[in-house]
């Protein structure tokens, strides 16, 4: 009855992507792990066979090519600011990957692994126990949403601070999937469905994180949080504004996936601010209060638009 | 399972491990090192912290597969050749160590964060990033303060900037009392060898886990084990009717069982306990239990608890009524209805406040086992003399069949101080199967656990003249104590007795109802009852003040109470330091420069308080002293110091050594302590109430001074000399005219000739206090502190979020024994205080604890610490030894109503709920005039 539990280290993605193929119902890739593994402590994530591809050395490297530069799926979020060239082109990036977790976890949490870092709700990550006392959500099986009070719609907000200033920057990810590259718009793997928050094959792997490098992006990160660490977003923007006047308004924490507007700088301001908030799905799942939340993206957009200036 | 190469420490090891395990486990479990602690298994603690090919991890959340052939280094591996590393000759120089828990962890970070240190910014901004690498590991004790110290001085001094100091710290010999020093076990505690409950290995021990309750209230129909009973490895099945005695902390509420029997009172109440040979196999078993239970009405509001059930079952029969009021407490003095008909001006306001969890970083372990001396337990208690009491009568056993042991503990805060059933059910299932039981609770469990501070709700009404004196007051209390009693009749008397001082009231008087709810229990946490209540009263005379246009400050110093008086409800104040703490923290922070010419947004505020110096009055009522201490001196000079007082990281076990050490004159290396084992250390009621250092110190000191007794009749006797003529001082006994001048080994010699080891007893009993009404004995206290604080905030005017810059605190404890650990003591009260005044909160949905971790319970971390400046006041109490009081309580009073407070001289806004919410400031803020006049001063 007790499932054999299983263990690799890949040392290539080729032998990553194999066994995951070879164990499609039963795999789970971990790069650093820090998120699936909580989930796995609280019995979210029963994946009997964890694939480690933390070891995999092409996947850490940082590089330019063509007029972007391609960061390593597997580099840490503490050693981004080793990389002359995201100090120089995105310090928005670093500011991004600083505000994740705690100092320790961004020592072993990886930028790939926080893109797909899984969606968060009160009613969702909690012990098994809690979830059966609860009436299990719909993000674990159950027939409704208990954040809305009864919705048949998941609402589990999307956590990713990387992603948010990534997808300001436009960038693209070069997945790998049976060892076929293709490169695709970051924001392009988000469904906005709170159950399922990423159409991004199981077993793909991330090779690389691209960003446009003579773009001139000039960027206003900002994050609402209780503490000043150990947290998960309650509310994430930020604004990038490049050389040719184009502004992308990117959110996190506040709906499902990254909720995105587009402009440019003869845009009404106001105007994209309250298309973004108008965008934003925010539930009560989340220690401020929907309201709160809502409130608070007009003041950090105004905020950031303000600091661009 | 795979076998893995480690290398630990430099020790090659080959480990076979399961797929999934962690790599905290394996170095725990497989590899023996327990020096790395377990505080919250999900990577938010922090105290897991190794370093594997000298990069950080967090264990917990590490598996142990990933790092098949690396270099580890543990706690354990950073001493060298038994010598302390420079960093932890910080730690432990800085008192940077207190219950221990943490500091592993904090050890290991420091060491991988320091060499990135850029030192070239400035002190400030180095100060600012050991902040920020410090920040995902949580401290419960020190507020960080002196941790950070630690590493900044470490690191510049480890730097080729600045010259090495190369002065030996050297212990005083004598003179002992009144010097800060380091912890006697602070050693062991940085090198990671301090054992705590779950470090000790027991052989051939069963591992127990508990099957808790889904619902709030409900009745248990049935329970079948039978599927569970045929798993592999499980040995025993533990369920309520096995378990029928009742216990509780307080003779008077007896009303827990260890495991629910017929109906469950809380969602995560015990339904069944499994013991197996490991627990995963443990818990997989409760898992297979099946229990059907029939709902019944739930309770999980004060107000729904205050009103008549009707036909719905109440939470516990007992009771006159038909409702869920479990003690209301009522005292009333003077007359308040002409109070307020005199009073010029008055204030009514109500209040609201979360609970709160103690979240000390070690989760509660133990380990029961029977032989022919009858049950051993060692287990993380603040309180083994109730829990001894509580053991036996669960167990149905004589006293003298009940051996309590408490090993290291990873902090207390009160939440360590009840019986608890985890305690009585792996004893039972000890005796059952006749094999060690071990237990240790999961971060969430300990959450369920609970026993924290209450919920409340209070309204609160005081008067005072035109001119600035307080006329009355008069607090109207309801507190949510959730399913059972714990220290609730306590807590009930003194969220309103604790309201008479510190100011002169002679019209004063409360109403406390506590209920009971389907929550998980309340019970004792630092501060004991009035933190709440404290917190209306400041907040209360900050809004007379302002509407009288007079200096909060002042109008606070216009009322303290004097020293040597007594109060309305027949305190005995003695030694007081009201006025002296807050002249201290007004002319710290410049509070009379400042206060009114701050621009809108940022504040400054005070707060006041005071509190018990122990407790008069035994929880059991008997005519045991309320503390003895033994000491025995043998040939080899050593003083073994026996206490049953419980050292919880507080410091207690150094504080009785100082105190024999002063009276004895005798050098620290020759005293030993031994505590809180009820076999072999006299009675002490336990580490609550801040009674150890007044209490136990006092027994201490009695038991030096007798041992000086017989020291001097023995020379006396030997040589030529009056007993008055000696004075004890550096290890020696030299007469006054010095013909007599003898080495300690040569006192030693004369004591013991024809006599052998000498053991003496020394006791505290506090004296009679009081008035004769009901009601009258709670709060009585031999001495009371008292104390200030002055806090300043930042707050964002379109956010409404509160940033603390700086708190200046000041405590009266009379007379710091040991500075150091005073000031720790201090500056992690304000820490608690902060975390419940700005973020800290127990949510509940439909009775079901939300926030069970430490990632949404928040405590605040390093860059959540605003800079604490502590200030000791010293008082001289005639009555504490060498005129000490307590310090580790009293001081969280004043900091949260202070803190909010500023928020009001900062935008206007009156703060009503804890902890603030920036969404109230906000909304507030946008409605309030006074916010747009910035007319507050």
């Amino acid at each position: 009855m007790i499932i054999e539990k299983l263990y690799l280290k890949a040392k290539t993605i080729e032998q990553a992507i194999y066994e995951a193929n070879e164990h499609v119902d039963s795999f789970r890739y971990i790069a650093g792990g820090t998120d699936v593994l909580v989930n796995k402590f609280q019995g979210n994530e029963e994946s009997s066979y964890l694939i480690d591809i933390s070891g995999i050395e092409e996947l850490k490297n940082t590089f330019l090519i063509g007029n972007s530069l391609a960061i390593g799926a597997l580099v840490r979020l503490d050693d981004l600011k080793k990389n002359k060239h995201i100090l120089q082109h995105f310090p928005v990036l670093l500011e991004a990957a600083h505000s994740v977790a705690s100092p320790m976890i961004r020592k072993t949490a990886t930028l790939g692994g926080n893109l797909l870092c899984e969606n968060r709700c009160s009613f969702y990550n909690q012990s098994e126990w809690w979830r059966e006392a609860v009436g299990y959500c719909l993000k674990c099986d159950g027939e409704i949403c208990i954040a809305t009070g009864g919705k048949k719609n998941c609402f589990s907000k999307f956590v990713s601070d990387t992603a948010v200033a990534l997808i300001s920057m436009n960038a693209s990810i070069e997945v790998i999937e049976n060892s076929s590259p293709s490169i695709v718009p970051l924001e392009s793997i988000y469904t906005g469905d709170g159950v399922n928050p990423r159409k991004f094959n199981k077993t793909a792997i991330i090779k690389s994180i691209h960003i446009p490098i003579n773009e001139g992006f000039k960027s206003v990160y900002k994050k609402l949080r209780q503490r000043e660490s150990l947290e998960f977003s309650s509310l994430t923007t930020a604004v990038t504004l490049n050389k040719a006047g184009k502004i992308k308004i990117v959110l996190g924490g506040v709906d499902p996936k990254p909720v995105v507007v587009e402009g440019t700088t003869k845009d009404d301001k106001n105007e994209l601010i309250k298309q973004a908030v108008k965008m934003a799905r925010i539930v009560d799942n989340d220690v401020y209060s929907r309201e709160y939340r809502k409130e608070m993206i007009s003041v950090y957009l105004n905020r950031s638009f303000e600091e661009l200036n | 399972m795979k076998q893995i190469k480690l290398k630990i420490n430099g020790k090659q090891y080959d480990l076979l491990v399961n797929n999934h395990e962690m790599l905290s486990s394996v170095i725990r479990e497989k590899a023996g090192l327990t020096g790395t602690k377990v505080g919250c298994e999900q990577g938010s603690c922090g105290a897991c912290t190794v370093l594997v090919n000298r990069e950080p991890v967090l264990s917990c959340i590490t598996p142990a597969l990933r790092f098949d052939n690396a270099e580890i280094t543990t706690i354990e591996g950073v001493t060298k050749g038994g010598a302390l590393h420079k960093l932890q000759e910080k730690f432990v120089e800085k008192g940077a160590i207190q219950c221990g828990f943490c500091t592993p962890g904090m050890v290991m970070t420091s060491l991988s964060l320091i060499p990135a240190l850029n030192k070239k910014e400035g002190a400030e901004s180095m100060i600012h990033q050991i902040k920020d690498g410090l920040s995902g590991n949580l401290c419960r004790c020190t507020g960080y303060k002196k941790i950070i110290e630690a590493v900044a001085e470490y690191a510049l001094e480890s730097s080729d900037l600045i010259s090495k100091k190369d002065e030996k710290k050297s212990n005083p010999i004598s003179g002992a009392v009144g010097v800060g020093r380091p912890y006697i076990e602070a050693e062991k505690k940085v090198k990671g060898t301090a054992d705590y409950a779950d470090d000790i290995q027991t052989k051939n021990a069963l591992h127990c886990k508990f099957l808790r309750s889904i619902y709030p209230h409900a009745k248990i129909e049935s329970i079948d084990t039978s599927e569970a009973m045929k798993l592999d490895g499980v040995h025993y099945i533990a369920t309520g009717k096995e378990l029928p005695v009742k216990f509780g902390v307080l003779p008077i509420s007896q009303d827990e069982t260890a495991i629910a029997i017929d109906k469950v009172r809380y969602i995560g109440e015990i339904v069944a306990a499994v013991a197996a040979d490991n627990e995963e196999i443990a818990a997989s078993a409760c898992k297979l239990i099946k229990v059907s239970y029939k709902r019944i009405k739930e309770f999980l509001q004060i107000e729904d608890s205050l009103n008549d059930v009707g036909e719905n079952e109440k939470i516990h029969e007992y009771g006159k009524f038909n409702n869920n009021i479990h003690k209301k407490a009522e005292l009333r003095f003077g007359d308040q209805q002409q109070g307020l008909k005199d009073a010029d001006v008055t204030t009514k306001m109500s209040f609201e406040f979360e609970g709160i969890n103690h979240g000390f970083t070690e989760p509660h372990a133990a380990t029961a086992f029977w032989d022919e001396n009858g049950l051993t337990i060692t287990t993380a208690t603040q309180v083994p003399h109730y829990l001894h009491r509580a053991l036996a009568k669960v167990m149905e056993v004589p006293l003298s069949r009940v051996r309590v042991i408490k090993p290291y503990v990873g902090g207390g805060f009160g939440g360590k101080s009840d019986p608890f059933p985890h305690e009585m059910i792996i004893s039972h299932i000890a005796r059952k199967t006749g094999r060690p039981v071990r237990v240790r609770l999961s971060r969430e469990e300990v959450f369920l656990t609970n026993h924290g501070r209450h919920p409340s709700k209070m309204t609160v009404e005081m008067g005072i003249s035109n001119d600035g004196f307080m006329q009355v007051l008069d607090a109207d209390v309801a507190i949510d104590g959730g399913a059972y009693g714990s220290f609730g009749v306590v807590t009930s008397y003194y969220n309103g007795v604790l309201l008479q001082a510190p100011y002169k009231l002679d019209n004063f008087g409360f109403r406390t109802y506590r209920v009971y709810t389907n929550k998980p229990q309340c019970g004792a946490m630092r501060g004991h009852g009035a933190v709440n209540s404290r917190f209306a009263v400041e907040s209360i005379i900050d809004d007379l003040a302002h509407k009288i246009k007079m200096d909060p400050c002042e109008l606070r110093m216009k009322n303290f109470l004097d020293s040597n008086t007594l109060t309305v409800g027949h305190y005995r104040i003695t030694s007081n330091g009201s006025r002296e703490s807050l002249q201290k923290v007004m002319d710290q922070s410049e509070w009379k420069k400042r206060i009114g010419k701050l621009k809108t947004g940022s504040g400054l505020g005070v707060g006041c308080g005071f509190f018990i110096s122990g407790s008069a009055l035994p929880i059991h009522w008997n005519e045991l002293p309320q503390s003895v201490v033994h000491l025995k001196l043998d040939f080899d000079g050593r003083v073994l110091i026996t206490s049953g007082a419980s050292d919880i990281g507080q410091g207690s076990d150094t504080m009785l050594a100082i105190i024999v050490s002063e009276v004895l004159g005798l050098g620290m290396d020759k005293l030993v302590v031994l505590g809180a084992d009820t076999l072999l250390t006299p009675v002490d009621f336990g580490s609550y109430s801040s009674r150890v250092t007044f209490m136990a110190g006092n027994a201490a000191k009695d038991a030096a001074e007798n041992l000086k007794k017989e020291i001097i009749a023995s020379i006396v006797k030997q040589k030529d000399v009056a007993a008055e003529e000696l004075n004890f001082s550096d290890s020696r006994v030299v007469s006054n005219d010095k013909k007599v001048d003898l080495s300690w080994m040569e006192v030693v010699d004369i004591l013991t000739a024809n006599r052998g080891a000498v053991s003496v007893s020394g006791k505290y009993i506090s004296p009679k206090l009081g008035g004769d009404f009901k009601g009258a004995g709670a709060g009585l206290s031999p001495s009371y502190t008292f104390g200030a604080c002055v806090a300043e905030v930042n707050v964002d005017t379109e956010t409404g979020h509160v940033k603390v810059l700086n708190v200046w605190g000041a405590h009266d404890c009379g007379k710091a024994i040991n500075p150091l650990a005073v000031e720790g003591q201090l500056e992690g009260s304000w820490h608690m205080g902060i975390g419940q005044a700005m973020s800290e909160q127990m949510k509940y949905y439909n009775g079901l604890l939300v926030n069970n971790n430490f990632l949404d319970y928040k405590i605040p971390t390093s860059l959540d610490t605003p800079d604490i400046h502590a200030n000791i006041i010293e008082t001289n109490d005639p009555e504490g030894p060498f005129g000490a009081k307590e310090a580790g309580e009293g001081a969280i009073h004043p900091v949260i109503p202070a803190i909010a407070n500023a928020v009001f001289n900062a935008v206007g806004v009156r703060i009503t709920k804890l902890p603030i919410s920036a969404e109230d400031v906000l909304k507030q803020m946008k409605e309030n005039k006074l916010f747009k006049e910035k007319s507050i001063a």
